[in-house]
């Protein structure tokens, strides 16, 4: 779940900004019918197009489709065509580097968003996207640095303010990869109170309460993620990010009625295939291979439903696809091709456990360093590496990283908890076999 | 002034931690032209592309002083006005080529025409306080710039003019302030942007007598862009206020290796006489002096180093006050005052060159050479305490000054005459 946490942060960087805090007391529908009725009646107005841009993509966030980032697209091309040479475009110009973070383009967004720092508008915006874009494609140093400047030289205190929780929130998750667990989540508390003081829209102090709750679920500590994801549900009811989340910490519980319940609420929300796929594997767990089916194939469903799609899901499906012991030629082909986009932690990882499925051990133990290269403190990687070590025949780093897999989060997934367990109790086994037959012979 | 060491420090250090996204080869005006030219490709029928193109190529002028850039840039703007006729953004890099070209007067009535039309753009506030700064009207240039703050706290075309502003208005400190703030917002991808405002600050640090300093950025500058043909001028500069005068023909040659511009050869002219090359200073000062003459009449022009080479020189102070009277008919930046100030000195007017002066120094700029000149127009109309003033003060401003050796002089000179008038007294 921690790979999705970019994807959800950019978006918010901009739905932070005064004019669509504003906009989202309204609904999002609605902001769009005004502005969309702004531009007709004035079609040389360069803010309109931007502003209806930019809603767009709030819709987007709220219903995951990607139609709207092509809408959003749309307009702020309209936008830059009427604007592009004055400070004032820096707004379009960033919202078109979000547009192209959701699709996966971390390049074009990096491009985006370094035209409009070099527009020089006075709002440090940009560097958020910046950062996001250079986090996204693994260059966490960078990524570091650009945040550092997410800061208001000349704004009012509730701008500085604004910018201090956007940093926060990033900063979170780059202590987070830094393995600095116990840091991210009191930087993303940190930063849960400041949205609070700044009265931020709902759903943006529930998105952060939920990424809250991820980093808590990560680090294992059930009990506190449970609260907080109950928090994001009681903020704004019905939340997606928040239902998912607190299926996970149900199922986690062995409650797996609940935790169904929860996850087709929030699929009928948004379709993501990680969800999907979940569900496919608590169907699977309690016995229901019809339902667990079912899932599955929606997964691919939505992972292939369009070009956008494919391009934003490649990680997720040649994940499913290893994890699921499906396609895994095509699984690796994904992650070989998504590497070529980007060398981050979860990139690596993906590639090293596809690798591993495909009996690559060997590619397998290379990506896997990658992937653990930067000390995250993720049970996923180092089950991956605790697998991976076994077949490379190193016992003692495969007995290591299971150990920690347990230790960091026992319940890291629906599928794989036992068999972390299993793995390592049938190494320690075998190991203590072993040394007591040395010491025989010995004697 | 006193936190400008810190502002220096820390943007000496800035290009270390600058680096986190890798220099394409490209230059941004480059990149900017090439996503121009793909834009026209896609989407020949639309306007804004070839404004884009017109902007980069004025960029590029910027970058390599390359002035052929701005037929291209027009040849673009005349296409993207064809598409869409008034067109607001290819009127505006019209501007841009207007002040580029020199045609501030132009630049000036077009950019209020079309602020009038469009009162919320920030960068025509930007083009009427570029036109403004150099025809002299600086309070208009002032309002301009503050209606660029008020609109957008902060942006960085506002704090590069109104730095420009603060250090014609003697704030030296103010002035490093602002191109410090803009500049920690400048992306590390606008190479050229970067190495601007660090060469602008390394000048203001030369003006004031801080060579270290003003090495430092320089070579900062030309770190984040290198050749940079602006930092090496003003770096020759830096090396001639060190007596280094080789060193300075040198930077120099090297800059004027790809196109020089009327100015830069005068530049290297004074740099080969002062390193002792008579011979090929003579030559090019001759070369100077057919360029400049060439332009005289023209809008951009060298007018005001063919004022100073006349006057000292070319042994030609009719010469140099006819110019500076051209000049003058057309602008009265504090520049241009101060060149026409001196022409009339040199031809003898004291009085009026005392008037030119006072305008110029009513400005509030802290100059060397225009505290020297108004010590010398102020001794040749017997003012003996004006005179010592102001050769004490440029002394004090800029000890390194190309002025320096000529105030000291001058100052010597007057201390046994104050002195006996005292006496007198």
């Amino acid at each position: 779940m921690m790979r999705k946490i970019l994807f959800l942060m950019f978006v918010l960087s901009y739905s932070a900004r005064p004019t669509v805090m504003q906009a989202q007391q309204n609904s999002t529908g609605d902001v769009i019918k005004a502005l969309q009725s702004r531009v007709r009646r004035y079609p040389e107005d360069h803010a309109g197009y931007a502003g209806l841009g930019a809603a767009y993509l709030q819709k987007g966030r709220e219903t995951g489709d990607a139609a709207d980032f092509e809408l959003a697209k749309g307009a702020l091309e309209k936008s830059l065509d009427l604007l592009s040479n004055d400070p004032a475009a820096a707004f379009a110009m960033t919202q078109m580097a979000v547009v192209c973070m959701a699709e996966h383009r971390f390049d074009d967004a990096q491009v985006w968003a370094q035209k409009a720092l070099a527009l020089g508008s006075g709002d440090p915006s940009p560097w958020a996207i910046a950062g996001d874009a250079l986090a996204d494609i693994g260059d966490y140093v960078g990524a570091a640095e650009a945040y550092s400047k997410l800061e208001s030289l000349f704004g009012s205190e509730d701008e500085k303010l604004a910018f201090s929780y956007q940093r926060d929130t990033r900063i979170s998750f780059l202590r987070f990869v830094a393995g600095e667990t116990q840091s991210a989540i009191d930087l993303m508390r940190s930063a849960i109170r400041k949205a609070i003081q700044m009265h931020m829209p709902v759903e943006n102090i529930a998105w952060s309460q939920y990424q809250l709750g991820e980093e808590l679920f990560q680090s294992g500590e059930m009990a506190a993620a449970e609260k907080a994801y109950l928090a994001t549900l009681e903020e704004y009811p019905g939340y997606y990010r928040g239902l998912a989340g607190l299926a996970k910490v149900r199922a986690a519980q062995g409650n797996y009625k609940d935790a169904v319940d929860l996850f087709k609420k929030a699929i009928a929300a948004v379709p993501y295939p990680e969800y999907a796929a979940t569900l496919g594997d608590i169907y699977q767990k309690i016995g229901d291979t019809q339902e667990a089916k079912k899932q599955y194939q929606l997964v691919e469903f939505i992972g292939y439903l369009s070009q956008i799609n494919q391009q934003i899901h490649n990680r997720d499906l040649a994940l499913f696809y290893a994890d699921h012991d499906l396609k895994l030629n095509e699984s690796l082909e994904l992650a070989r091709k998504e590497l070529e986009v980007r060398h981050d932690i979860y990139t690596w990882d993906v590639l090293a456990w596809s690798s591993y499925k495909n009996s690559k051990f060997q590619e397998a133990a290379d990506a896997i360093s990658h992937a653990l290269a930067q000390g995250t403190e993720d049970a996923q990687l180092f089950f991956h590496a605790g697998m991976i070590y076994e077949k490379a025949g190193d016992s003692e780093k495969a007995k290591r990283y299971l150990s920690q897999t347990l230790a960091t989060n026992p319940h890291f997934s629906i599928l794989y908890s036992e068999v972390a367990a299993e793995r390592l109790a049938a190494l320690t086994q075998r190991d203590d076999i072993v040394s007591q037959q040395e010491a025989a012979g010995a004697r | 002034m006193k936190n400008i060491g810190v502002v220096v420090l820390s943007l000496l250090l800035a290009p270390a931690t600058y680096a986190q996204v890798p220099l394409k080869s490209a230059t941004p005006a480059e990149q900017k032209i090439a996503w121009a030219e793909a834009a026209i490709k896609a989407h020949p029928d639309r306007s804004q592309p070839y404004n884009e193109l017109a902007v980069g190529c004025v960029n590029r002028v910027r970058e390599t002083a390359d002035s052929s850039y701005y037929d291209q840039a027009e040849t673009a703007i005349r296409k993207s006005l064809e598409l869409t006729p008034d067109n607001l953004e290819g009127q505006k890099a019209r501007v841009m080529i207007l002040v580029g070209r020199g045609a501030f007067a132009r630049a000036l009535d077009l950019a209020k025409a079309l602020n009038k039309k469009t009162p919320d753009d920030v960068l025509l506030y930007g083009f009427i306080a570029d036109a403004a700064i150099e025809l002299g009207e600086y309070a208009d240039a002032e309002t301009a710039v503050q209606w660029m703050l008020d609109l957008r706290p902060g942006n960085v075309p506002a704090l590069l003019r109104g730095a420009s502003l603060r250090r014609l208005y003697g704030d030296t400190g103010g002035a490093m302030l602002f191109f410090s703030q803009a500049y920690q917002q400048m992306p590390p991808t606008q190479v050229e942007d970067l190495a601007w405002t660090l060469t602008q600050m390394a000048d203001l640090q030369l003006s004031v007598g801080h060579i270290d300093d003003s090495e430092g950025l320089l070579r900062s500058a030309l770190q984040n862009f290198p050749g940079y043909y602006q930092a090496r001028e003003t770096l020759a500069r830096v090396q001639t206020a060190r007596q280094h005068y080789s060193e300075a023909v040198e930077l120099l040659r090297q800059r004027n290796q790809s196109f020089p511009t009327t100015a830069s050869r005068y530049a290297l002219a004074e740099a080969l006489e002062r390193a002792g090359q008579t011979a090929d200073a003579n030559s090019a000062y001759k070369e100077f002096e057919t360029s400049a003459r060439r332009t005289i009449n023209s809008a951009d022009n060298a007018n005001e180093e063919l004022i100073f080479y006349y006057l000292a020189r070319g042994h030609n102070a009719a010469e140099g006050l006819r110019i500076a009277r051209i000049e003058i008919a057309k602008r009265h930046d504090v520049g241009t005052l101060d060149a026409y100030a001196w022409a009339l000195y040199a031809n003898a007017r004291y009085d009026e060159a005392q008037k030119q002066i006072a305008k110029a120094l009513a400005v509030g700029v802290r100059d060397a050479a225009l505290l020297y000149h108004a010590g010398a127009i102020a001794e040749s109309l017997k003012d003996g305490s004006a005179a010592t003033r102001f050769l004490k003060a440029s002394l004090e401003l800029n000890p390194s000054s190309e002025t320096a050796g000529a105030a000291r002089e001058a100052l010597e000179k007057l201390a046994p005459a104050t002195a006996e008038a005292r006496h007198t007294q």
